[in-house]
């Protein structure tokens, strides 16, 4: 091809560029050196590449041209020695004219790039100097604007002399009224010109770019994506905590978020403190604070867990314990012996139990196989992954094995190395997150609603933002959600993750606040890169590996504090993160009373958005509305 | 060379470029996710995670001196995701079909996959839709493979005949020429429903209907 044959012209080159290491199972702090270049071909134009210092060669991939380091690729790893060094340190081209925007953090040491189709690249790291002389480089190749409400982000804006060859109408530019357009461009430049021509820009060449039939194609992918998210509107259950849109931004809601500062994690000096000689657990909540602070100490694991996931009651002895698990080991095989001696015949009529057990293999061998605990081929500890899941098929067969589970098995049998308590661990933290894997969904479409009414109070503007780009569904959450994360963080993170949820403090749904706290971060580059459906799904999945842990949990405790030192939370939030509704005549911010309409006095589903006119605030404190459903923003 | 060229989109306008939506259905664990993976990036992992949700990667391909980007939409194939995996058919330009040759049900699931997809994607009846039919995997050995090729054939023939392709995400076998047989595929039905008179004028490479009733491609069968 083409490209073997053009050398390129160098035009920036700088050595010793770390990019962090893409394995999740390994620390955070292993990196790859190499040398990243700004480099002009006469055949496709300036590219930034990057290679590692050391030359790989890998005979399966040897006549590619370039491999392209992604989101997906970026997860899956390879087991062997060889391999992971290679699919570690694989080389980046980025071409400079797909290049949306970049972000340089940490005393200037650090960049990231982001495409235009919403690809965020690694992370690089300047190791000598900082990457001053790169964004110069940068800069004399193209234009750059820094971003007003992210000091650390530059944007490419997009190139202006092409628009200007076709004239509006040719476009068909807005789907919106263009006079509406065009006097809402002319009433904002006057307050804020500098955003209002930037937004603006963006938006007539990303429909210039990505033409309107691609914008439409991705509002009818959402609006049927809506109505998947939708809870069924008559289930009794679902009609407090239904979809809000809340506006606020007319007035600040939230007090300062305040700082809350992570702590050690519980040491096994600590933990026998906590015991008593006859092994009940004493001052159960004092010690859940420190794991909600700083976790558990990994040794620790085997033990505390047990106890965090409700397989042992805090208050049992240890006789007590040493009798239950007796129990439960029994049980156990009582369970597994049911689907052990089903007969291949049996199997044979028995499609609900062959489609389950089918799963069930395909998936456990697509689970954490690069952790050294899962690899290899025959490995033992993959045969009780499998064998716990089918027992836990028999245990609740109605819920089955839903794709996920596995991920969700994988730590715990990691840290208990034996099948029974793994099991029985596994059972406790499934009967927390169950409703994710409900056949219906709805746990899930309640949690992204739910995710939905948080966002809107803690951050609006992105609030609305989402919604106007056809996202409000917080459908790029899905994957956080259903495996809490799961795939977002390395494995020591994700076992420290996990612990501090299971510990229900400080509230409800706690994770729904991480969520928010991951947005947080992300906002600006979502909004100023101007993302839209498509692109914020991209971006989204592409933070995997790439959240710091410690930071966001603060992060997510700090809104929390806000969100309860709030004056005036409406109810439908409160309840979410497990406050006293505010609700009653008698309170003095609000007119109208704040409970939620009652479904069993007869009222009926239908009556239309008038009905929730008992959940509108007084305009004093902001504007906020509330709509019945999701569809309502996008009809 | 008729090896498709892969490059960047910067050397025409990027307007030109025709974004054309992909959509890869088929059984959890028939290697959609690898497939993709494998054209787009050149590269595969032996024990790559199942997918959650929806993925989708862009890659830029040049067939017969038009560039296409294709958005290639990657989903997880179990039953229980379904209501949120169907919104993303709708606007789609191609759909791969795929099923794992050592894997009969989710050969014998492809008629599932296809009637689903033909339904969420809101196809108008009676339209032909450019599917390609992709029997992944073909790097197995031969005690292993449960789906012969002719079977397949077969299938598509009575399935309003798509071209079929055997590829290995694994090897690469076949994995570049499956994606661009599938936009030559949508090329051609596009200048059929557009153009119905000047048709004839579209310079494919090869003959669409041939390819088309044609079985297996073969490791480098493609090259003319």
């Amino acid at each position: 091809m083409d490209e073997l044959n053009d050398q390129g012209v160098e035009l920036y080159s700088h050595h010793g560029v770390l990019v962090k290491s893409q394995n999740q199972i390994r620390d955070d702090d292993s990196h790859c050196s190499g040398t990243l270049s700004i480099i002009e071909y006469s055949g496709i134009g300036k590219c930034i590449e990057w290679k590692p210092t050391e030359v790989l060669v890998d005979s399966e991939t040897n006549d590619q041209e370039w491999a392209m380091v992604n989101a997906v690729g970026r997860r899956n790893r390879t087991s062997s020695g060889s391999n992971e060094s290679q699919s570690r340190c694989r080389s980046v081209r980025i071409e400079v004219a797909h290049l949306k925007s970049f972000r340089v953090t940490r005393n200037r040491q650090q960049v990231t790039l982001m495409e235009r189709d919403g690809t965020t690249h690694s992370v690089f790291f300047f190791q000598h100097g900082n990457a001053d002389c790169f964004v110069a480089a940068l800069k004399g190749n193209i234009k750059t604007v820094r971003s007003k409400k992210d000091k650390h982000l530059y944007i490419v804006p997009d190139e202006p002399e092409s628009q200007l060859d076709r004239s509006f109408a040719e476009l068909e530019l807005f789907t919106e009224n263009t006079t509406d357009v065009v006097w809402k461009f002319v009433r904002n430049l006057h307050h804020r010109p500098y955003e209002t021509t930037l937004e603006t820009f963006a938006k007539l060449t990303d429909i210039w770019l990505f033409k309107s039939s691609e914008q439409r194609r991705e509002e009818e992918v959402a609006e049927l994506l809506n109505r998947s998210l939708t809870l069924n509107e008559t289930s009794a259950d679902a009609i407090g905590e239904e979809y809000a849109v809340v506006d606020l931004r007319n007035g600040p809601l939230l007090p300062p978020r305040p700082p809350a500062p992570r702590g050690p994690p519980l040491s096994i000096e600590q933990w026998a403190q906590f015991q008593d000689e006859d092994g009940h657990i004493v001052e159960v909540e004092i010690l859940k604070d420190i794991i909600f602070r700083g976790g558990v100490v990994p040794n620790l694991r085997y033990e505390v867990w047990k106890f965090l996931l409700g397989y042992f009651p805090w208050d049992s002895t240890h006789a007590d314990r040493q009798k239950l698990r007796k129990q439960k080991v029994e049980e156990y095989f009582q369970m597994k012996l049911q689907w052990r001696s089903i007969t291949p015949g049996q199997e044979q009529r028995f499609s609900d139990y062959r489609e389950r057990k089918s799963l069930v293999e395909k998936d456990v061998n697509r689970t954490d196989r690069t952790l050294p605990f899962f690899a290899g081929e025959n490995n033992e500890n993959l045969m009780l992954l499998s064998d716990i899941l089918m027992t836990y098929v028999m245990y609740n067969f109605d819920l089955g094995y839903v794709q996920g589970m596995s991920d969700l098995l994988s730590p715990i049998l990691c840290v208990m190395t034996n099948e029974v308590d793994a099991f029985w661990c596994f059972v406790g933290f499934m009967d927390k997150v169950c409703s994710n894997f409900e056949l219906d969904q709805a746990g899930m479409k309640q949690q992204l609603q739910q995710l939905h009414c948080l966002l809107s109070v803690t951050l609006p503007d992105l609030s609305a933002y989402l919604e106007k780009h056809e996202s409000g569904n917080m459908f790029f959450c899905f994957r956080w959600l259903l495996v809490l994360f799961k795939r977002e963080f390395s494995y020591q993170d994700i076992m420290r993750l996990w612990e501090v949820l299971w510990t229900d403090l400080p509230c409800p749904n706690f994770h729904l606040l991480l969520c928010v706290a991951v947005l947080d971060t992300q906002q600006h580059i979502l909004m100023e890169n101007n993302y839209g459906f498509t692109e914020i799904l991209k971006h989204i999945n592409d933070l995997s590996l790439h959240i710091e842990l410690d930071s966001t949990l603060s992060k997510a405790e700090g809104i929390y504090h806000q969100l309860t030192s709030a004056i005036c939370l409406p109810d439908v939030a409160r309840k979410i993160i497990g406050l006293d509704p505010l609700g009653g005549p008698d309170t003095l911010e609000q007119k109208e009373p704040l409970q939620t309409t009652d479904i069993d006095n007869g009222l009926k589903v239908e009556e239309g958005p008038e009905s929730l006119e008992t959940l509108t605030f007084s305009p004093r404190t902001g504007e906020v509305a509330f709509e019945r459903s999701l569809n309502l923003n996008y009809l | 060379m008729a090896a498709p060229n892969f490059q960047g989109r910067h050397m025409r306008q990027p307007s030109k470029n025709t974004l054309l939506k992909v959509v890869i259905l088929g059984d959890g664990g028939v290697g959609k996710s690898c497939l993709m993976n494998r054209f787009v990036s050149n590269h595969f992992d032996e024990h790559s995670f199942h997918t959650i949700g929806v993925e989708f990667l862009n890659k830029d391909i040049e067939i017969n001196g038009e560039v296409y980007t294709l958005q290639i939409w990657d989903t997880a194939g179990q039953e229980r995701f379904k209501s949120l995996r169907t919104p993303f058919y709708r606007g789609s330009d191609i759909c791969l079909l795929t099923y794992a040759v050592d894997d009969r049900t989710s050969f014998r699931n492809l008629a599932l996959w296809r009637n689903e997809f033909l339904y969420y994607a809101d196809v108008k009846e009676g339209m032909t839709f450019p599917f390609l039919v992709v029997g992944n995997k073909v790097d197995v050995s031969s005690e292993q493979r449960e789906v012969s090729c002719e079977e397949a054939r077969a299938w598509c023939m009575e399935n309003g005949n798509p071209p079929h392709v055997e590829t290995s995400a694994k090897d690469a076998t076949n994995v570049e020429q499956a994606f661009s047989l599938a936009v030559e595929s949508w090329a051609h039905l596009e200048a059929k429903l557009d153009r119905p008179y000047i048709g004839d004028t579209v310079d494919l490479r090869r003959q669409q209907p041939e390819q088309r009733s044609s079985c297996c491609l073969s490791v480098g069968g493609n090259t003319e």
